[in-house]
């Protein structure tokens, strides 16, 4: 009774707590967990015991459910790119030349922590032709990267020319 | 002279001692720390299982009875891991790292055959190993009991994007329907695995999608316990483990693994009756292990530390911007300085992105959105939005408490004893918890006056509430949801089973945080006729908060189908006498059609565990 009388509970409460959307954040998490299930409690649930999906990864999964793990292998700076929501972070530290997501992006180009406070600049300076518009894709943005990259002359030997 | 004497003694012994434990028996070996660990035998430190393994899958074990007998198993490994280019060995590695070291045998490529095992430890490894506790967020006081998990640094301190997050959780079939998912849940029906995967993806679970904080532990374990704990990571991989929510729960399972690097730490001494991560973190700062400590807020912290930079009319105007970039050019914005005009842009430019991070993608917010990135470019940089004051979890109070009180009610004095299992109320000592976020569990309170016998004056089983203040950028719901055993006024006072609930707003003035909310209530006590009297009505009430002072004026009515009201207003206040202690003190009157009952009462409450 009291186990019904806790899950009613949390059910009845659950509802106004959180806005699972449909489809939205992507890879990873809820949505793609609980596919089909997008109700309330499940996201709760996840909340509660912290859920995996049935294939759970091992940091070396295919990508066959959905998710993009191809950034989970090596981490080059291709794949961290492709990594679901990275782009939004590289884009939003690049405009203003600092920030985690950007370091991360450069040492996984392997630029050397010397060049490193070099890169951020050049890529804040060049922020409107990596990014030329909203549209733009991983792909484009990585070899925009490598363009500006390789016409710096510090820059130029941390990509394949 | 003794001294003497035993120094020359143990001089004498000590290489005896160092052959004879150079290859000590089966017998000492089955029994050391680490092989239990690396079967993962219950300690006694949880109730089910004692002294058996936690591992649930025989392939987990070379004997039948390996996961109840640790010699057994340790001999069966034994013969399992000798032959040179056995397979056995490509599973448990860590297994044969360990009887390697305690029978003596030299393979100078003992893992050579493994291949799949060789290429995830060249992708799979760290330098610095760091305990994350993801906080609690508002709107969803089930996470105030938080999650742990494991991060693996490669090295580099400001690459952390690029470690590893090593994570247990429930493995989850999405075959049942809801109630006996979240009953499943809770009860242990769900199978519990670690995995692995990129930290970014956890901060973008919890930091952008959830908009909890995050507070990361560096913990104290060398070069050689962190290849402990790898190469036994990948022993783990789809091993099943029995997932329950209080004790058997991700934050035991780290603990453990924890421990299994770290035998001699006594990690999991006692008896850990329910594993709330908070106190994980605890513990391994108890025992010295956590070296250093960073905070990573939310989105939505972020959000609010430039939001609070700004003038109020300069927060509408950021707020405007988002919706319209080209306000721009307009001369409101071209008047204020340049660190203004950027700290705008990047409000606005956030703000954007918290709304719609979570939607799918729309085509004139990406617009909008670029619009802001492009002019945040142009404008100098703001200073990274990190908040001043912060309070980490771990120094709030405990999850447990007993509370004494005594008071007067009408003319009759009483006492009263209460328990709480679990956790946090809005009056409690508020440091390190979110404000305006409570969830309770399991509180029991007995009451004894002068004419009667101790009597059950209240049951709560579960009352969750969130009060989340609104603000010109963020809108959300505040709600609660409560349920039990109370003694109420119906014909007399006498005790009714209910459920209550409600939605509305609340909003944030300085210290002030006023609040009204919508309210539903279902009863059953023996004066009503029907079964359940249903009931509806407003709560309305504020809070004020100031250092070690937390203040509630409330006021709840409802009103019930079979034309009964009932209204209670009160006033608390509770002053935070230590970490774990408070007193509290209540004024409450309780009203129905044609009367009502005062009451006055003071309470000691003691927070333990």
């Amino acid at each position: 009774m009291k186990k019904i009388l806790i899950a009613a509970a949390l059910l009845g409460s659950s509802a106004s707590a959180f806005a699972v959307a449909p489809g939205g954040p992507g890879c990873g998490w809820g949505n793609l967990l609980f596919e089909g299930k997008s109700g309330m409690p499940i996201h709760l649930l996840a909340t509660i015991v912290n859920g995996t999906s049935g294939n759970a990864t091992f940091g070396m999964t295919t990508g066959t459910n959905g998710c993009d793990t191809s950034g989970a292998l090596t981490y080059s700076g291709q794949s961290l790119l492709a990594m679901n929501g990275v782009m939004e972070e590289v884009a939003q530290d690049m405009a203003t030349g600092q920030g985690e997501a950007l370091t991360a992006l450069s040492v996984s180009m392997g630029v050397q922590s010397q060049d490193r406070e070099h890169f951020n600049s050049v890529m804040h300076d060049n922020f409107a032709s990596i990014f030329p518009n909203q549209d733009v894709t991983a792909a484009d943005v990585m070899s925009n990267i490598n363009q500006v990259m390789q016409k710096d002359t510090t820059l130029a030997k941390y990509v394949a020319a | 002279m003794r001294t003497g004497l035993l120094c020359v003694l143990l001089c004498w012994y000590l290489p005896v001692f160092a052959a004879a434990s150079s290859s000590p028996s089966l017998d000492q070996i089955a029994a050391m720390p680490r092989w239990h660990a690396l079967l993962h035998i219950n300690p006694g430190a949880t109730l089910r299982d004692r002294h058996k393994s936690y591992v649930d899958d025989p392939d987990f074990f070379f004997a039948t009875n390996g996961a109840s007998d640790p010699l057994a198993e340790l001999r069966a490994t034994v013969a399992a891991l000798k032959p040179a280019g056995s397979q056995a060995r490509c599973r448990f590695p860590a297994r044969y790292r360990f009887v390697a070291e305690q029978l003596g045998w030299h393979d100078p490529a003992p893992l050579a055959q493994c291949a799949d095992y060789l290429k995830w430890r060249k992708a799979v490894h760290a330098k610095r190993v760091v305990l994350v506790f993801p906080a609690s967020y508002l709107n969803s006081p089930s996470s105030m009991f938080g999650h742990t998990l494991l991060r693996l640094d490669q090295g580099d301190d400001s690459a952390v994007w690029l470690s590893w997050a090593v994570n247990f959780g429930a493995v989850t079939s999405g075959k049942d329907n809801s109630l006996l998912y979240v009953y499943r849940g809770l009860a242990g029906g769900y199978p519990g695995r670690f995995n692995l995967v990129p930290y970014v993806k956890k901060i973008q679970e919890y930091s952008h999608m959830e908009n909890r904080d995050m507070w990361e532990y560096t913990l104290d374990l060398n070069a050689s316990q962190i290849d402990w704990l790898i190469d036994h990571l990948w022993e783990l991989k789809n091993v099943n483990f029995d997932y329950y929510f209080f004790d058997e729960n991700c934050s035991f399972r780290l603990l453990e693994l924890i421990a299994m690097a770290r035998p001699h730490a006594g990690l999991l001494q006692g008896l850990r009756l329910a594993e709330v991560p908070v106190n994980t973190v605890r513990t391994l700062e108890h025992k010295g292990m956590v070296t250093g400590r960073h905070y990573r807020p939310s989105k939505a912290v972020e959000l609010e530390v430039l939001r609070k930079r700004l003038s109020p009319a300069r927060q509408k105007l950021a707020r405007r911007l988002a919706d319209d970039p080209s306000l721009a050019d307009s001369p409101a914005f071209r008047q204020a300085p340049p660190q203004v005009q950027s700290t705008m842009v990047d409000l606005a430019y956030r703000y954007l992105r918290l709304v719609h991070r979570k939607e799918a993608r729309d085509e004139a917010v990406a617009k909008r959105s670029f619009a802001l990135l492009t002019l945040m470019n142009r404008l100098p940089a703001t200073t990274p939005p990190i908040p001043a004051h912060r309070e980490a979890p771990e120094a709030g109070h405990g999850t447990q408490m007993l509370a004494a009180a005594g008071g007067r009610h009408e003319n009759a004095d009483f006492g009263e004893l209460t328990y709480r299992f679990t956790y946090h109320d809005l009056l409690d000592n508020a440091y390190g918890f979110l404000r305006g976020a409570q969830i309770e569990g399991l509180g029991l309170t007995l009451r004894s006056t002068e004419s009667g016998d101790p009597s059950l004056q209240k049951l709560d089983v579960v009352s969750i509430r969130s009060l989340a203040p609104r603000n010109r950028f963020i809108k959300p719901i505040s709600w609660y949801v409560k349920g039990g055993i109370e003694r109420t006024w119906a014909g007399r006072w006498r005790l009714a089973r209910y459920v209550q609930g409600g939605a509305g707003a609340s909003w944030q003035l300085g210290r002030w945080q006023p609040y009204l909310l919508g309210s539903l209530r279902a009863e059953n006590n023996s004066e009503f006729a029907g079964f359940v009297t249903p009931g509806a009505g407003m709560e309305a009430g504020i809070l004020y908060h100031r250092g070690a002072w937390q203040w509630q004026l409330e006021s709840v009515g409802h009103y019930f189908s079979n034309d009964e009201y009932r209204h209670t207003s009160r006033v608390a206040v509770q002053w935070a006498l230590t970490r774990q202690q408070g007193l509290r003190a209540e004024l409450e009157r309780v009203g129905w059609r044609g009367d009502g009952d005062n009451e006055f009462k003071l309470q000691w409450r003691w927070y333990i565990d």
